[in-house]
């Protein structure tokens, strides 16, 4: 199965081959999970919104139009998917991360802290809805620029200024973690 | 885009928002960034150790594996094969006809049972025979050949 081509595949798993739907599922399931959890924080929901996303994928694969990849497609599904279920959930949105001044700490002084690498977690849990988006898509899933960009909905300008701003904010909050744990 | 074109801010903007790793600058401007960098390595080398560090910490991430049996809830609602959908009545004929329904053959086997089953009927209780007779009766009053011949 793996020497189909992606469109070859899509045809297959609309035409009920089994073999086809599983290698989809298996290839894409993994990213949409992933990037759900990013968003929500909570297994049960990434998961819930992973299988919404591959119910409407089964239902767009007979007019599949190849306009995009279906890892880009599934992930802008996904996304919208836990938009609408933070709006719900969410009456005040957090605040932009205040962007800082980049400290005189060394990166090895980063790496050194185990329990600044515990934190990346929560620190890209912290970050902006967007921003979170952009880094999840681009820097965690191995997106190109243009991908994330339609997978978001912005333009590549605007995902590389939400990617910019993500990054320092975690170089921030990673300094402050470091600073704290000094004497 | 050239290697002259390619300015230090901006090889500095790449490395802030797609970290220190060639391959996950925008593909456009790679080669040309790579380029000035390789020209002048001191110009960027804090920015990519600081970048370096930070992607070193985001592959440290670690996240939750989806539940074992997501997979196999997904693949339950897939689309089936046109072949393998069964309606009622292919279910219902694949039950009755386990070898598959043969039309001609099964219409004859259906008409000589039927049949069978009428002849014994009706030959068995004479039900059929009394009727006739009431309806005879009832209509002409008499039960006569000559009755008959003057219907024919």
């Amino acid at each position: 199965m793996s020497g189909l081509s992606e469109l070859d595949q899509i045809t297959r798993a609309a035409g009920g081959d089994r073999a086809a739907q599983a290698a989809l599922v298996n290839r894409n399931m993994p990213i949409v999970f992933r990037v759900a959890y990013r968003m929500l924080q909570d297994r049960a929901e990434a998961e819930d919104v992973t299988q919404e996303t591959f119910l409407r994928a089964w239902k767009a694969l007979p007019d599949w139009q190849p306009k995009a990849k279906f890892s880009t497609w599934a992930c802008t599904v996904a996304l919208n998917l836990c938009r609408d279920r933070l709006r719900k959930k969410k009456p005040v949105l957090m605040d932009e991360l205040p962007e800082r001044v980049d400290t005189a700490l060394r990166p090895e002084e980063y790496l050194s802290s185990q329990q600044t690498l515990k934190g990346i977690e929560a620190n890209i849990a912290a970050l902006p809805e967007r921003q979170r988006e952009a880094l999840s898509l681009c820097a965690l899933e191995g997106m190109t620029n243009i991908e994330a960009a339609a997978a978001m909905d912005v333009s590549v300008r605007a995902l590389e200024s939400l990617l910019a701003r993500a990054r320092r904010a975690l170089k921030a909050r990673m300094s402050d973690a470091q600073a704290g744990e000094r004497p | 885009m050239t290697r002259e074109k390619m300015t230090v801010e901006r090889v500095l903007e790449l490395i802030e928002a797609f970290g220190a790793e060639p391959g996950g600058w925008p593909e456009a401007e790679r080669d040309a960034a790579s380029a000035r960098i390789a020209a002048e390595p001191d110009t960027f080398a804090e920015a990519l150790s600081e970048a370096r560090a930070l992607d070193q910490a985001l592959l440290n991430e670690a996240l939750p594996e989806p539940s074992q049996d997501l997979a196999a809830s997904i693949l339950v609602s897939a689309p089936i094969a046109a072949s393998k959908r069964k309606s009622v009545f292919s279910t219902l004929s694949s039950v009755l006809f386990p070898r598959g329904v043969r039309w001609p053959a099964g219409a004859a086997l259906a008409s000589l049972v039927m049949g069978l089953v009428g002849g014994y009927a009706y030959a068995s209780t004479g039900v059929g025979y009394d009727q006739a007779d009431a309806v005879y009766y009832a209509a002409f009053g008499v039960d006569s050949d000559a009755t008959w011949l003057s219907l024919e």
